[in-house]
């Protein structure tokens, strides 16, 4: 690689985490800073995202209240989805994808490299209480706009019917449960924290847990998409090392057989 | 020693080098970390995969439900079973993440069964059997399911060229689509087991045992047949989880077989037991940062072939349970700390044992019987059971007994807790 375009394209990973690093928190879910991951993810290109699953297809509402199915949300550029409910308070869920989504808001907009390729969907599972106009307030400013080339959609749907067959296909999970300890009995929501990381076919490429949630590795992993996209970008290796000595006597592997003798019983 | 003798003592022993397949993550503690909904509170039933057997019943290998709610009528009775048809050595069983599905198999049988749970959690329903597994991949034996986000990554003992040792792991979307298959590394011999994950820090652990030809392999040949008896797994080997891909192989002589990484968020260390040779092995990071396994204990008396068969670590992951086939014991060990675990209590629980299984919070304990089906104990040693314990933190008290011959049912094996809580409901408004 010994052209400007290769060094570019060295350099791209580098100038997204630098990116990163720099990116403010904005916004009502501001808090502590994002965790880094304990250990040294693999480089992007050099491991494999699958296709775990076709995107579900379904309708959808924006925060105009007009109907779409969701591949028009999912198709033709990398998409990240989320599912949240906007009185979620779980500082597990929604609001740490929120912030996740934040930063990496911040560090794409600082990459014109990667303007035009991806968009954000923010989609809820709680149509009874997340009209469209509820949408557009927790939204706030995040909603789509011409602000650096990445757009957030933040949709929701007519009625539970409408939304299920979109949450059983991604497989996020929701549990409802009624506390009737206030009188009337309240409805409460919970479930476990998933993002959807979608190529541009359309296809569930990864799926991130609070676990898995770091901004640095969902870059790798959109790094990763577009390397797929562009084979020619070098990939490192990943080196196996080993804590067994040359001849040690070991069951199994070694040339030294498991007899009954080893057992010490006598017969 | 008269022949017949010698011959029960053969057997034993080639129990004890052969038998020890049985256990996996059997209870509520020792789940995928990706697994959602754990049943914090009382569970209301265990799922009991069971090894059919030629005459009893449909001879057909089978998933029991047990109600083990105490205020329920049916308290430690078999409710409901639904058999598969087949008897392919019925061994471990796996949650999806979304905890809708177990998807259970066998080690003599390619096949995967797929039941749902959360539509009715006291009727599994088989929904879906997957039968690609060794066409596509090559490998043979599918033996733990362990839950990733949307996917199932399946660890096989075997493989279909010459039913040997070297295998592999296969990955399956929630669907039944097989993605892809990963070789276990030549340098270990190429042998599988179990695998556990710590996301935390991006490790997923294997261990190692033995191919198809020597478990499924009768006990007089194997046990004289020495080059056969040099076909078992001796180490653990560390893979950079998100890529899987091997990193580094340990020594960890002795056949390791079930991994538990603490539940602890601050620890970051797994332990397991060796068959072979009944030890505790840790595996952690050393000072600069690097994996290591290092030995820390020993069950029982090795030279009197316990045998560790399974083991359940609390979710503080200050004890550990271990059950060992040959005495029929049950073993608690201190785990407060992990580089010296202490035992600290042990009881007889059948005349054989095999997996245990624990609630979360720690206070009722399950123990099943069978091994494999070749290597169970014969006569009345061949008890065939699912036994329910309190544990008070001092003694264990049973509640309750489910006799799985008596029933008609089979040779009770692998076990999954189960709730009412976790039926399925429509969400949104």
């Amino acid at each position: 690689m010994s052209s400007r375009r290769g060094i570019q394209r060295a350099a791209r990973p580098l100038a997204l985490l630098a990116a990163l690093a720099c990116a403010p928190i904005s916004g009502a879910q501001q808090g502590a800073p994002l965790a880094e991951p304990d250990f040294i993810p693999p480089a992007p290109g050099t491991y494999t995202l699958h296709h775990i699953m076709a995107a579900p297809e379904g309708q959808v509402l924006g925060i105009d209240g007009r109907p779409q199915p969701l591949s028009h949300y999912t198709r033709g550029q990398i998409t990240l989805l989320g599912f949240i409910y906007t009185q979620c308070t779980d500082p597990e869920g929604c609001p740490l994808a929120y912030r996740v989504f934040d930063a990496l808001k911040a560090a794409i907009t600082a990459t014109p490299s990667l303007h035009g390729k991806l968009r954000f969907v923010t989609l809820s599972f709680d149509p009874a209480r997340d009209s469209p106009d509820v949408m557009r307030q927790y939204a706030g400013s995040r909603v789509a706009e011409k602000d650096g080339g990445l757009p957030w959609y933040f949709l929701t749907t007519r009625s539970a019917r409408e939304l299920m067959p979109l949450v059983e296909g991604f497989g996020q999970d929701i549990n409802i449960t009624f506390d009737r300890s206030v009188g009337r009995p309240q409805r409460e929501l919970s479930h476990v924290l998933k993002v959807f990381l979608i190529d541009r076919a359309g296809d569930v490429r990864e799926i991130y847990t609070s676990t898995f949630l770091y901004p640095r590795l969902v870059l790798n992993d959109i790094e990763t998409l577009l390397i797929e996209e562009d084979p020619r970008r070098s990939r490192a290796p990943v080196k196996v090392t080993s804590n067994r000595r040359p001849g040690l006597t070991t069951l199994g592997a070694s040339s030294q057989p498991w007899r009954l003798a080893n057992l010490r019983v006598e017969l | 020693m008269d022949h017949k003798r010698i011959f029960c003592t053969i057997a034993a022993l080639a129990v004890a080098c052969m038998g020890f397949t049985a256990a996996l993550r059997a209870d509520e503690t020792c789940n995928s970390p990706y697994m959602s909904r754990l049943i914090k509170g009382q569970e209301d039933y265990v799922y009991v995969w069971t090894l059919g057997v030629q005459g009893l019943g449909d001879g057909s290998d089978k998933l029991v439900t047990v109600n083990v709610n105490p205020k329920s009528k049916n308290y430690g009775k078999v409710i409901y079973s639904v058999s598969t048809g087949a008897r392919a050595e019925a061994h471990h069983m796996g949650f999806t993440d979304d905890r809708r599905h177990i998807w259970a198999g066998g080690l003599s049988d390619n096949r995967i069964w797929v039941f749902d749970i959360a539509t009715d959690p006291a009727k599994p329903k088989l929904v879906r059997t997957i039968s690609d597994l060794g066409d596509k991949s090559g490998y043979l034996g599918p033996h733990t399911y362990y839950a990733l986000p949307g996917r199932m990554l399946v660890q096989a003992l075997s493989n279909t060229r010459d039913k040997g040792g070297a295998t592999g792991m296969v990955l399956y979307n929630n669907q039944g689509k097989q993605l892809d298959s990963y070789a276990m590394p030549a340098e270990g011999g190429g042998y599988g087991y179990d695998l556990a994950v710590n996301p935390k820090k991006n490790v997923m652990l294997t261990s190692s045992f033995t191919g198809y030809a020597n478990y499924m392999r009768p006990l007089g040949e194997l046990i004289n047949d020495g080059e056969a008896m040099k076909n078992f797994g001796s180490t653990m080997v560390i893979w950079d989880l998100k890529a899987i891909k091997p990193t580094k192989v340990l020594a960890v002589p002795g056949a390791p077989l079930e991994i538990r990484w603490s539940l602890n968020p601050k620890d970051n260390w797994a332990i397991t037991a060796t068959a072979l040779t009944s030890k505790l092995w840790l595996v952690k990071q050393d000072a600069k940062g690097a994996w290591i396994a290092k030995e820390v204990g020993t069950i029982g008396d090795p030279s009197k072939i316990p045998l560790p068969v399974d083991i359940s670590i609390t979710r503080d992951g200050k004890g550990l349970w271990v059950n060992t086939f040959m005495d029929g014991k049950t073993r608690y060990f201190d785990l407060s700390n992990p580089e010296a675990p202490k035992q600290t209590y042990e009881k007889a629980t059948g005349k054989q044992v095999n997996m245990i299984s624990q609630s979360w919070d720690g206070k009722r304990v399950y123990i099943t019987s069978s091994l494999l089906a070749n290597w169970d104990k014969g006569g009345a040693d061949n008890e065939q059971f699912l036994r329910g314990f309190a544990w008070d933190g001092k003694e264990l008290a049973q509640k309750f007994e489910v006799d799985f011959t008596k029933e008609k049912l089979g040779r009770a094996h692998h076990m999954k807790l189960g709730s009412e809580v976790l039926r399925s409901s429509a969400a949104g408004g």
